[in-house]
């Protein structure tokens, strides 16, 4: 330090931003390295044993025969799924409640995440913590919930019965409309933060001015904001829709069809038929990162096509 | 003029009438769980016939659920703590990484977790455990719910750091003090609510995690959601509706805590 007189300013600069910068890099890995090694002994080496497994070949009585190569498990499940068997039927269903639960949550959401937005005061403090308090508790009892409203004895049916709306209880539980309520309930607050929070940072006065042009409400709404919020909206979707395809507790709980996440789980623990489960889970997840893929194409086309409008 | 303002009205008369039906929705499930917890009546219905204490009693007594409990308390204080330490370090050293070729692996490394289902997570770690021998072990479920929990710690914190003035740590170093005293003194004070709020969302979702502990637990190591899971496949009596109740206080009691320290805007756009 005392010495700095004695030198060239610009090169001792010059030096000095060296050492700094690689001790300040070396340090940066050295704080990262906990976090890395974590998510490559917990996540990413478990999935190649999941793809290993995948290509292993059963055996009676062990869940799988380690060492040994096999496609058994996977031709298995796809020769069931073309021929339009039990995997296809549990596919199918998966599939069409993730997309109905999607498409429903992320329309709510967007209503839900406007009316948090144009709110203020008590009123808006009110509704963040409608969205935050049901996300920071467990499905179990998200779902659980639903049983004395829903059920054919519950209490949405007795009012339907005492209001003369229906002549018998309907059946909403155990059935796929349970099922989807439930999950809706489930992954409605995600989507709801995920829209607000890019909601939050739009200015109100462009809104405005559509409106000032002459653009009804609805209108300057559909048009300004939604496609502004593209980037929530495209998170939340993505959201909804893993989680509701790979729903289990919902499901579980309110119906009696099985969902992939169900089945996978007899395979694993009753049937310890691991190259199967495995299997199955693969093509599951390349299945979701498809439709994930195609659905984020076309959000981002719908919110580009927008734009230019 | 005035049949736009009678739309208007209207308008606002439906846009209002519809959010509050939703914030109905939102909230109607867990005061139904509240409220059923004071049911007398072994036989779940909302509303309940009469009130009574009685299931809160029942509850202090079985050593079934206090048992799940405590291993509820352990395991989220474990995955508060080595999620906390985790995202932390992880965004602390984002940070000060000058070429951000490894943070650009990392950000979406600590983010896949997330948009995997729970299910396909649980068991490719059920299958993992079992091969390196921690299967039914406290260690393998801290492990999985720390797989969830360290993301959320981990962007609260970039959040955080994003916006602390990093010359100070500069004048701090410039003025001779170490890398880990100028932590302590300049970068510490600065970011300790933000590091409160990540470790007790780690908590919360922890204990509220079911899916993966549902695989990864054994009768010794059961969670509370686990049992309140298994519970309400047997029976459905209100105990589970008391447990949840319990659940649903602790996060209430969480979420007051992280307002105080930030606030529920600041709050919410962390948890998306």
């Amino acid at each position: 330090m005392t010495t700095t007189n004695t030198h060239d300013p610009s090169s001792f600069d010059r030096i000095r931003d060296a050492v700094i910068g690689q001790s300040n890099s070396r340090r940066a890995l050295l704080l990262m390295a906990p976090l890395i090694a974590f998510e490559l002994l917990v996540f990413v080496i478990p999935f190649f044993i999941l793809l290993r497994i995948s290509v292993a070949s059963g055996s009676a009585d062990l869940p799988y025969e380690s060492g040994t190569w096999s496609l058994d498990a996977y031709s298995s499940v796809i020769e069931n799924i073309l021929s339009f068997d039990l995997f296809w039927s549990i596919l199918v269903y998966s599939f069409v409640l993730g997309g109905a639960v999607t498409i429903v949550t992320v329309g709510i959401a967007l209503f839900y995440a406007y009316a948090i937005w144009r709110s203020n005061g008590l009123v808006k403090s009110l509704l963040l913590f409608s969205v935050i308090l049901p996300l920071l508790t467990t499905l179990v009892i998200r779902t659980y919930a639903f049983t004395p409203l829903l059920s054919p004895t519950g209490t949405v049916n007795d009012i339907l019965l005492s209001l003369n709306l229906v002549s018998e209880p309907i059946q909403f539980v155990p059935g796929i409309v349970g099922a989807g309520i439930g999950q809706l309930y489930i992954v409605l607050p995600y989507a709801v933060l995920a829209i607000y929070s890019v909601m939050a940072t739009i200015d109100w006065d462009i809104v405005e001015a559509a409106r000032d042009l002459g653009a009804s409400r609805p209108r300057s709404v559909v048009e300004v904001v939604v496609p502004q919020v593209m980037p929530g909206v495209i998170v939340a979707t993505v959201i909804s829709f893993a989680w509701s395809v790979g729903s289990y507790a919902a499901p579980g709980l309110l119906s009696e069809n099985l969902t992939f996440a169900i089945y996978i789980e007899t395979l694993l623990l009753t049937d310890q038929r691991y190259p199967v489960a495995a299997a199955f889970s693969v093509i599951m997840l390349v299945l979701m990162l498809i439709s994930t893929g195609v659905l984020f194409a076309i959000l981002n086309r719908f919110g580009g096509d927008f734009d230019l409008a | 003029m005035t049949s736009t303002l009678h739309r208007e009205t209207v308008e606002n008369r439906v846009f209002r009438a519809s959010y509050l039906a939703l914030l109905v929705f939102m909230l109607l499930p867990l005061f139904v769980v509240v409220v059923t917890s004071f049911s007398q009546a072994g036989r779940l219905a909302f509303p309940p016939e009469s009130y009574s204490l009685a299931w809160y009693g029942e509850f202090f007594e079985s050593t079934r659920w206090l048992r799940a409990f405590t291993n509820s308390i352990l395991i989220g204080v474990g995955t508060a703590l080595l999620a906390s330490f985790l995202g932390v370090t992880g965004a602390f050293g984002q940070e000060l990484d000058t070429d951000d070729s490894l943070g650009a692996i990392l950000q979406p490394l600590v983010l896949i977790p997330l948009l995997i289902p729970p299910v396909v997570l649980g068991i490719t770690l059920l299958m993992y455990f079992s091969e390196v021998g921690l299967r039914g072990s406290y260690a393998s479920i801290i492990l999985a719910h720390t797989l969830w929990a360290t993301p959320l710690v981990y962007f609260v914190m970039r959040s955080v750091f994003s916006r602390f003035d990093w010359q100070q740590l500069d004048a701090a170093h410039d003025l001779g003090a170490g890398p880990v005293r100028s932590f302590v003194h300049v970068v510490l004070p600065n970011v300790k609510h933000g590091i409160l709020v990540g470790a007790l969302l780690a908590f919360i979702i922890s204990l509220q995690e079911f899916v993966m502990a549902l695989f990864l637990s054994t009768p010794s190591t059961t969670t509370i959601p686990v049992l309140a899971w298994t519970q309400i496949r047997q029976a459905l009596d209100p105990m589970v509706s008391v447990v949840s109740t319990f659940l649903i206080l602790i996060s209430l009691g969480a979420i007051v805590i992280a307002a105080i320290a930030t606030n529920l805007e600041w709050l919410s756009k962390q948890l998306s």
